[in-house]
């Protein structure tokens, strides 16, 4: 077991990484002049370099290391977690993709401030997107420093200052051109590894995924194919799946990436490319989950990392060895600084775009100003990370990364949804939505058994249930209406039918 | 209607999980239980769903959108 130790082919394969990463952030520096090169490439990308760009900043340290954990440790149940987070993509490609591509241009309050008043949506608006993106960062920084402590024997501190360093250098100095490349290679980097992986897993099987998992249920119990304790209630497994797939389609790293492409037709192919690329990539982590449960055992797992994160490393090296090790951390560390630099990137465009720009001064900032804003924001949030990433050390990852999901569909979906589709929604309605969604969501984990039984230690918790979204997504759908229809605004819905050939036709 | 047809197949899965456990645990296959293969399912829907979109949007969609445009 050589996990712990310096390994000098994956230090080799990350100093290679980060070397090619930080050429493409001088190569996007140059180009990086405004602030629509800085927020959105120019709007250049193409579809496919989009649909793996959205594939890159969508699957998460939680979704490779986090979900392999999970199958290996738990079998089926994990798989619920693989199939939620996709079906959230055609969530997202029916109801959202090209009306934000039409109407907004840099944050998806855009689309809603757009057609409502825009001081009081786009505070409200940024509260819910900054809470769910310090909740992802959280994760992820959590899970970067571990993860960089398993697998290069850094310390933790370190491992999380040397990605916030990183991440700053690509956002800070290549903007979205930058950001969408380091996306890229590492989609293809992580397809390319766990692809390689499964099949070298099915190799030991005969090329029979059946086989595989007819050895799992003949050492662990027939249990392992089926849902097991993850589920045990219907109620909060119904809530865990309902926040898992209405999330995606209120993050806002995701949402904005549609305005990197030329127009609607382009946000829709690439949405296309991006469902193909993750479907395929959560059925190879039914093969590798299974795989290191039959491979390596769940002691031999749960021995390094009580919580399973290091299963698809370990299998690595089972079935590669040490060289296949060391490429497969270099591409779990590529995964993380890919979804960091996405997150911090959104994060700067709400703060100096929604409310530098648009709540401080009006609208009228020059474009100069608005960069300058927008870089200081990302230094902000840079430390905000490192900081945030040594505070919560220790924290489960997947349920941070389950409490941003849950804020998201509370607190951005349904105003988003609402303000594409309903004629009738008012200003009012939208602002107390999003912040009834992201209010309800914290004040219901707090309350949870995860708060208060497992971390508190308290006798009882008050809200029965662990993941919040079957309570809080239909309270924030009802209060947007609710307050929509008790004092509408007839100016509003005017406003609402000129802008509607804008937004579902493209045309100004 | 799509969002309606993935909602449908999703939750109804997902019922399945939170209601029949048993059911789930099935085999149809060696090696295969039902909740896998419905699991698999999902995503192969989702991606056929997504598939059917862009097809439909590509084709009948713009051009009704460019008629409204003109």
């Amino acid at each position: 077991m050589s996990l712990g130790e310096p390994n000098l082919i994956a230090i080799t394969f990350f100093l290679v990484f980060i070397g090619l990463s930080l050429g493409i952030t001088v190569w996007a520096a140059r180009r990086t002049r405004t602030a629509d090169h800085f927020y959105t490439a120019g709007r250049s990308v193409t579809a496919l370099q989009n649909g793996l760009a959205l594939a890159g900043d969508y699957m998460s340290a939680a979704s490779f290391l986090g979900i392999a954990g999970l199958v290996s440790l738990s079998g089926f149940d994990g798989l619920i977690y693989s199939i939620g987070w996709l079906v959230g993509w055609p969530i997202v490609m029916f109801l959202i993709a090209e009306p934000l591509r039409n109407l907004g241009r840099y944050t998806f309050a855009d689309v809603v401030a757009a057609r409502l008043r825009q001081t009081p949506i786009r505070i409200a608006a940024a509260i819910g997107a900054l809470a769910v993106i310090s909740f992802y960062l959280i994760a992820q920084m959590v899970g970067a420093g571990n993860l960089i402590r398993l697998l290069f024997g850094l310390p933790y501190e370190s491992a999380v200052v040397i990605v916030g360093g990183v991440m700053l250098a690509y956002v800070l100095f290549g903007g979205m051109i930058a950001t969408t490349w380091v996306q890229i290679i590492k989609a293809l980097l992580l397809l390319g590894g766990a692809t390689l992986m499964a099949l070298l897993v099915l190799a030991r099987f005969g090329f029979n995924p059946l086989a595989l998992f007819e050895a799992a249920a003949t050492k662990y119990g027939n249990g392992v194919l089926s849902p097991g304790r993850l589920v045990n209630d219907p109620i909060d497994a119904m809530s865990l799946s309902l926040g898992l797939m209405l999330g995606t389609a209120g993050l806002p790293h995701i949402l904005m990436r549609f305005y990197t492409v030329p127009d609607a037709k382009t946000a829709r192919t690439s949405v296309g490319y991006a469902t193909a690329f993750i479907g395929f990539f959560y059925l190879l982590t039914f093969v590798l989950g299974f795989g290191a449960m039959v491979l390596l055992g769940r002691d031999a797992i749960t021995r390094v990392d009580a919580g399973g994160n290091m299963a698809a490393p370990l299998l690595a090296e089972v079935i590669g060895g040490t060289p296949f090790l060391g490429f497969i951390a270099a591409v779990s560390f590529a995964t993380i600084l890919a979804v960091v630099a996405g997150l911090a990137l959104s994060g700067a465009a709400t703060l100096s775009h929604d409310l530098w720009v648009n709540v401080v001064r009006g609208g009228h900032a020059n474009p100069r100003e608005e960069l300058l804003v927008a870089r200081s924001a990302t230094v902000l949030l840079a430390v905000l990370a490192i900081a945030l990433g040594i505070t919560f050390k220790g924290q489960n990852v997947a349920y941070m990364v389950g409490l941003a999901f849950a804020i998201a569909a509370s607190a951005n979906f349904p105003a988003l949804v609402l303000s594409i589709f309903w004629r009738r929604l008012t200003t009012r309605g939208a602002q107390v939505s999003m912040l009834a969604g992201t209010a309800s969501t914290l004040l219901l984990i707090w309350f949870s058994p995860a708060i208060q039984l497992d971390i508190l230690k308290n006798e009882s918790a008050w809200f029965p249930l662990r993941n919040p979204g079957i309570v809080s997504i239909p309270l924030s759908f009802a209060v947007a209406i609710a307050v929509s229809l008790l004092s509408p605004v007839g100016a509003e819905q005017e406003h609402f039918d000129r802008l509607e050939r804008q937004l579902h036709l493209g045309v100004e | 209607m799509l969002t309606a047809c993935m909602m449908a197949v999703y939750f109804g899965f997902i019922l399945l999980v939170a209601f029949n456990k048993p059911l789930l645990g099935t085999r149809v296959a060696t090696g295969l239980s039902l909740g896998m293969l419905l699991g698999a399912s999902v995503i192969l829907v989702a991606w056929v769903l997504t598939w059917v979109y862009v097809r439909w949007a590509n084709t009948h969609y713009d051009a009704a959108l460019e008629r409204l445009r003109s």
